[in-house]
Parts: structure tokens; C-alpha cells; sequence
């Protein structure tokens, strides 16, 4: 219970006093006391502070939520992403780093995460528009037909794989093959995530012949 | 546009009652944070939450108002605000 609360503190904040909230709200409701300056001091926890708190330290466990791989993989389309995350067999990219004991509970965020000046705010409006696209597009479909459709919408950017590997590391640096592309490489002309570099991160969602981050023709049309 | 004169306590115990159903749809995005009950809590839970601590502080203001205005009704019948020269 405690490491729990330590692990969460949010989450636990804002279950405390939520039902701290709950149980004055239901202690007017069904004692039903005189009106007097303490009963609407009462009133001012149950109604005012105790249930801005919650929805304060909620907002942030709930965007602490969203980062977390459960979170993208609850859409049905995604649960072969996360099962290949979850894979321990799996030499896939995106395995490989959810094996990372740092982030890889959140390794779809850690990758497709904005990490810009506004990043945060603009990886939230593309989670909008994936909820979007799900629930008006994707949400009958089956996983056949949407692994076929479903694409990345802008070319994988090296400047997120850059956000943990530098390129200015000896041991990078070390690798033939990284040396005589650093330029390209920083630059963003050569992926890292190309045939020939480390490949795409989600092979299995690739249509053979289809380079990665090209979408079906026909999807294109279609937007 | 004229305010309707709800009685405090009603206005209160309905503040309550959006209260409960707010903070409902918050503690279901912590239980189960997927998009559905997360979008939900951040729009309608926060909006309900909004409106009863909104209707909580229009009965509190307007008892305040209430009770500063009747002093000032009452003063020019009181003996003492007579007899002043």
C-alpha cells in the first residue's frame, strides 16, 4: 500500500480526496443539516477545494496514464503493436526498447513523442486526432484490414531517436557504419529507421515493397 | 437576464449531487485510464465539477448579499436612526 502510494503519488492524492469529497457530498445529502456557516464550510471541501484537487492531481495522473503502453494498446488496432512490444522473443525495435528498464512500460510514448518546445502539447493533439481516427474510422475495423491501413503520418524523425542517442557518443561514434552517415544521419536525409539502418520499428505492419512511412495509395486518396 | 430563485438548500443539494456524478467519471479515468474514461473525465467530469462548485458559490454569494442588504432595509425604522439629529 505504501510503495504503491509512493510509486503514485497522484493517482493517490486524487483517490484521497475524491473520497474525502464523496463522503461530505453524501453527508449533506443524507443528514441533510441546517444551513449554518460551518455546513457550508462543510460544503466548501466537499464541493470546492477537496474536488479541485482531485481534478488537478487527476489531470496529471491521467496524462501520466496516457503515456503508458496499456493506454495506446486498449484500441483494438494497436494490440499487435503491444503484443510485439510485450514479446520477449521479439528482436523488433519497438520490443527492444520496451525491454529498456528505464521507460519501456511507456516505450510507444517514449518513440512517437514530440520533443520540441511545445512537445508535450503537441504529441496531446496528435493523441486527439488518434482518438479521432479510431473512433470514426478504425473502430469496426478488423485487424487485417486496419494493419493494411494504418501509417505513420509524417516520415519517422531521427531527431526523436536523438533525444536518447546523441550521435556525439564515443560508443556510437564507434560503428563504422553510424561515422560515415553522421552527417546524413543528423541531418534526417538518412533514416534510422530504413532498410538497410535498423530497419522499421514495426516490420510486421509493412506491407512488403511499401518503404516506411509511406502510407497505402489508397488511404492517401481517401484523406 | 433574471437569475431563477432557486432555495439554497435545493441549489445545494443538487451542487452535491453533480459533485458525486463528476468526481464519479474522474476516479473511473484513475481506475481504468483508457481514452474513453480519460476524455470523459477531462471534459465532462471537469465541466460537472465546474457547475456545482458554480451553483455551490451563487447560493453562497447571494446569502451574503442577502444578509448585508438587510441590515440596511431595517435601518431607518430602528430607534437609534430616528433619534439621530
Amino acid at each position: 500500500m505504501v510503495s504503491w502510494i509512493i510509486a503514485k503519488p497522484f493517482l493517490a492524492a486524487a483517490l484521497a480526496c475524491a473520497a474525502g469529497a464523496a463522503v461530505l457530498a453524501l453527508w449533506f445529502l443524507v443528514r441533510k443539516p441546517t444551513l449554518t456557516r460551518a455546513t457550508k464550510l462543510v460544503l466548501l471541501a466537499a464541493i470546492g477545494v477537496l474536488p479541485l484537487v482531485t481534478a488537478g492531481t487527476g489531470n496529471v495522473a491521467g496524462y501520466e496514464a496516457t503515456k503508458a503502453r496499456r493506454f495506446c494498446g486498449s484500441c483494438h488496432v494497436m494490440t499487435p503493436y503491444k503484443s510485439d512490444s510485450e514479446d520477449l522473443h521479439s528482436t523488433t525495435l519497438a520490443a527492444r526498447h520496451a525491454r529498456n528498464a528505464l521507460f519501456g512500460d511507456e516505450n510507444c510514448y517514449a518513440c512517437h513523442a514530440d520533443y520540441g518546445m511545445f512537445g508535450t502539447v503537441v504529441t496531446k493533439i496528435g493523441g486527439m486526432r488518434h482518438v479521432y481516427e479510431y473512433t470514426f474510422h478504425y473502430r469496426n475495423m478488423s485487424l487485417e484490414e486496419a494493419r493494411e491501413k494504418i501509417h505513420i503520418r509524417k516520415p519517422f524523425q531521427n531527431a526523436t531517436c536523438m533525444h536518447c542517442h546523441s550521435t556525439e557518443g564515443p560508443s556510437w561514434n564507434a560503428i563504422k557504419d553510424h561515422a560515415s552517415i553522421l552527417d546524413r544521419v543528423r541531418a534526417g536525409t538518412v533514416s534510422c529507421a530504413s532498410e538497410g539502418c535498423h530497419g522499421p520499428a514495426h516490420p510486421f505492419s509493412k506491407p512488403p515493397g511499401k518503404p516506411p512511412g509511406k502510407p497505402p495509395a489508397t488511404l492517401e486518396s481517401a484523406r | 437576464m433574471k437569475v431563477p430563485n432557486i432555495p439554497a438548500m435545493t441549489a445545494l443539494r443538487i451542487s452535491a449531487v453533480l459533485t458525486l456524478v463528476g468526481l464519479a467519471l474522474m476516479v473511473w479515468s484513475m481506475l481504468e485510464p483508457t481514452p474513453l474514461p480519460v476524455m470523459l473525465a477531462m471534459t465532462v467530469g471537469q465541466g460537472i465539477g465546474c457547475m456545482a462548485f458554480g451553483l455551490y458559490l451563487y447560493v453562497v454569494i447571494r446569502d451574503i448579499r442577502r444578509a448585508r442588504r438587510a441590515p440596511s432595509l431595517e435601518s431607518p425604522e430602528s430607534p437609534q436612526a430616528s433619534d439621530t439629529p
